[in-house]
């Protein structure tokens, strides 16, 4: 006979909708719900709560979504949307909250270099109004001054502004130069609301051309000298970062390099077995929020290891099962830049998509950091693997290895109205995977997926298929 | 001749010039060429990249080099789309947001020598410093129209400026440029926001009907009167195009706002008229701050660089002079 914990923890695999989830939590033993915790902490950082819970705080969007029902990602799901209590819990328990802006995965290294400081990102905010089917924080930042027409990651100024979605910040750092231009603009207005941003600069990735010569460009793809442009950066980081705690210690900074790429490891792992695998394992929506605790492990990098962990021993045990959430026919697809709608991902995959690839513009994020070399370059040097510094056709290099081998039968791109970078790409990206159907999504405000894009995806994987 | 195309204020033109080539700044803006330029970027990019586009991929064989900037996102990433569909040789300087003139100082040196081996003509500091001396005594000559045109009363008005500005940007500089006087006693606007395309004269004369306009902060307008280079070496040159009023997409962007208040109080201006192109960040973020921080009224006006709602324009100037 299955225990009632081993049930919980390995269920044939599905998707679930937030009644069922609520119906199998009850499942769940106490003491199970009490074994996992943020920053350590048994009194107050328990995060294990059935779903339900956060549709209650606001997350209304989780009433229409539909969950993977293994134990693994009930702890992934508790554990996100526990994000906003973890970060004033840490302003309370004298650990120094920072926010992080606009890298995307390499300064919260830096930062988990000293003992007790929280990196967070901001921007991370976007999927909140979708999750809250709302559209107030992002008409907030239009009362604020941000066009209508611009990124969502605007309503991280609303949220700035409001100040009940993170505690103030101990330090703003704050990354711009070549990158996009919504979120420095963004950034900028932040400063308004009583911050000195920290500016980092991000160098152009300029790669190399037949007709270029005045600068080496070795094996790197860009020329050396933009690792130097950027070691300065992170070495200024390092030194705010030493002021405000009193701490330099380069050791503990190789230590942080070592635990990112642990996490990063199993990431890549579970993306490589998971889009190769027969049935695919863990839906859309965790794959993707998955990916992006690479950025800052959800403000407790411990904790996120243990979960991804947990998560990839499932996807290695239902892929060595054969067992999976979707249909085994399931249109395979691979997915260019990240829907600020979680709705989306669910809807791709309930009208017959399976998506095995995805470009989300933090490939520094995912990319190891190397290890037997200073620091501060290897950190450079993962940066300058960013997708958004250099061009388009970098960036979706992953994609278009994969675009003629039949391992993908179509790329959706989901653009943001106004963005400066989905303007000038989409059309490039549909000229460099000119091999594979393409389809070009804008993403529209919360709640405001309609059934014409549900038609244009429907006809689309009718086409593929 | 042919042409070196580039479309940053931060490109210093006489390195440019001092390749052979003829600077030809990318100000092509209009809406039939904006919409054919949907072609390569979607409908929500900046009007004047969409044109720019369109006007290179057909002017394509006037140009025998291309040279861009980091600054704006949108114009970075048109050399990359120009990249893919033109067969021109493309350079994109790294023009840092942040304060870092060291970063700027090693792309200039880079941009030098590539653009030396480019064209096969080694750009040498005697090449250097002729054009320093041709291109800054053009521009003194245009700082004395300028004093013309932010005279009490105006004497220039700012379209027939922008005419005669037209010339420097197309590298057209051997004859000294020649501007009509007409005194003017309307009222006194400052001019900024997103570049002025070439073919925006008639938006100039329009709002001039009511009004006069007696400075500005844009590109393809009088940016480029604040290049003053004092020393005639590559070091020099560097120096003025860094130290120059910085653009808004620079972080953090208070200098920016220093310098426009500055000189609209020096003015004496009773108002303010916000240009912003469709889809401009840099822009249309800052339009609030613009407001707060400038204690007077703004028209903003918004364009996609065609004249349809000219009527609606019309009726908005004249209530905007009245106000004032």
């Amino acid at each position: 006979m299955i225990r009632p914990v081993e049930y919980i923890r390995n269920p044939p695999p599905a998707k679930i909708s937030i009644e069922a989830w609520t119906e199998q939590f009850e499942k769940v033993p106490d003491e199970e719900i009490k074994r996992y915790t943020y920053y350590h902490n048994n009194d107050w950082g328990r995060y294990l709560f059935p779903p339900v819970l956060f549709m209650v705080y606001g997350a209304r969007e989780l009433k229409r979504l539909k969950l993977d029902n293994s134990f693994a990602a009930l702890r992934m799901w508790g554990f996100v949307f526990n994000e906003t209590e973890r970060l004033f819990r840490a302003g309370q328990s004298d650990k120094k909250v920072i926010a992080t802006m606009g890298d995307l995965g390499i300064i919260p290294i830096i930062i988990q270099s000293f003992p007790n400081c929280v990196p967070f990102y901001p921007e991370c905010i976007w999927w909140t109004p979708f999750f809250r089917e709302s559209t107030e924080m992002l008409d907030f930042a239009t009362k604020l001054g941000i066009p209508e027409a611009a990124c969502f990651s605007r309503a991280a100024l609303s949220a700035f502004h409001k100040r009940a979605y993170f505690p103030r910040p101990e330090m703003v750092i704050a990354s711009t130069g070549a990158s996009c231009d919504d979120y420095s603009c963004i950034m900028q207005q932040v400063e308004d609301l009583g911050y000195e941003p920290l500016w980092i600069e991000i160098p152009l990735r300029r790669e190399s051309q037949k007709y270029l010569s005045a600068d080496k460009y070795e094996n790197a793809g860009y020329p050396a000298r933009f690792e130097d442009y950027l070691i300065n950066e992170y070495k200024t980081v390092w030194n705010k970062m030493t002021a405000l705690t009193g701490i330099n210690n380069l050791n503990r900074l190789k230590d942080s390099i070592i635990k990112a790429n642990r996490l990063r490891g199993m990431v890549e792992e579970m993306k490589n077995i998971a889009g190769q695998a027969e049935n695919q394992p863990l839906p859309a929506l965790e794959m993707m929020t998955i990916e992006f605790g690479n950025l800052y492990g959800y403000a407790d990098m411990d904790e996120w290891i243990n979960i991804v962990e947990m998560l990839l021993d499932l996807v290695r045990e239902r892929v060595a099962k054969k067992v999976g959430v979707l249909d085994r026919n399931a249109v395979p697809v691979a997915w260019v830049t990240p829907s600020a709608d979680p709705y989306l991902l669910n809807l791709v995959e309930d009208l017959g998509g399976r998506v095995v690839a995805t470009e989300y513009v933090i490939n520094q994020a995912l990319v190891p950091v190397e290890e037997n070399i200073d620091p501060f370059r290897a950190l450079a040097r993962a940066f300058m693997k960013s997708s958004l510094n250099g061009s388009t056709s970098e960036r979706v290099k992953r994609i278009t290895g994969i675009a003629g081998s039949g391992q993908i039968k179509g790329v959706i791109i989901t653009n943001m109205l106004g963005a400066s970078h989905c303007a000038m790409e989409t059309r490039l990206i549909e000229k460099e995977l000119q091999s594979v159907p393409v389809l070009a999504i804008d993403v529209p405000a919360p709640f405001g997926i309609t059934e014409q894009i549900r038609t244009r995806i429907e006809a689309f994987m009718e086409m593929i298929r | 001749m042919e042409l070196i195309g580039y479309s940053c204020a931060y490109v210093p033109v006489e390195i440019l010039a001092a390749t052979g080539l003829k600077p030809h700044r990318l100000l092509h803006g209009e809406i039939k060429m904006a919409q054919d330029g949907e072609k390569y970027a979607r409908v929500d990019a900046c009007p004047l990249v969409k044109s720019t586009l369109s006007y290179v991929v057909e002017h394509r064989e006037e140009f025998r080099c291309l040279v861009g900037g980091s600054g704006c996102d949108m114009a970075r990433r048109m050399f990359d789309i120009l990249g893919k569909i033109v067969d021109i040789p493309t350079l994109v300087i790294d023009n840092p947001r942040t304060d870092r003139f060291s970063i700027y100082s090693d792309e200039i040196d880079w941009l030098q020598k590539e653009l030396g081996n480019i064209t096969g003509n080694k750009i040498t500091a005697d090449a250097i410093q002729k054009e320093i001396l041709r291109w800054e005594a053009l521009r003194r000559h245009f700082r004395t129209l300028d004093e013309k045109r932010r005279a009490q009363p105006s004497l220039i008005s700012t379209a027939d400026f922008h005419k005669a500005v037209v010339n420097y940007h197309k590298g057209e500089i051997d004859f000294p440029p020649f501007i009509p006087e007409k005194s003017s006693d309307k009222p006194r606007v400052y001019f900024l926001g997103s570049a002025l395309p070439y073919e925006a004269n008639p938006a100039l004369m329009l709002f001039e009907e009511r009004l006069r306009i007696v400075g500005d902060n844009n590109c393809g307008l009088s940016r480029f009167l604040n290049i003053n280079c004092a020393e005639t070496t590559l070091d020099g040159l560097k120096k003025a195009y860094y130290d120059q009023p910085p653009c808004i997409m620079k972080r953090p962007n208070r200098p920016f706002y220093e310098h426009v208040t500055r000189q609209i109080r020096e003015l004496e201006c009773r108002g303010v008229i916000a240009w912003t192109l469709d889809y401009c960040d840099n822009y249309e973020f800052e339009l609030k701050r613009l407001e707060n921080r400038i204690d007077l009224p703004v028209l903003r006006i918004r364009s996609d660089l065609s004249f349809q709602n000219l009527a609606q324009l019309k009726t908005r100037i004249e209530a905007f002079a009245e106000m004032l």
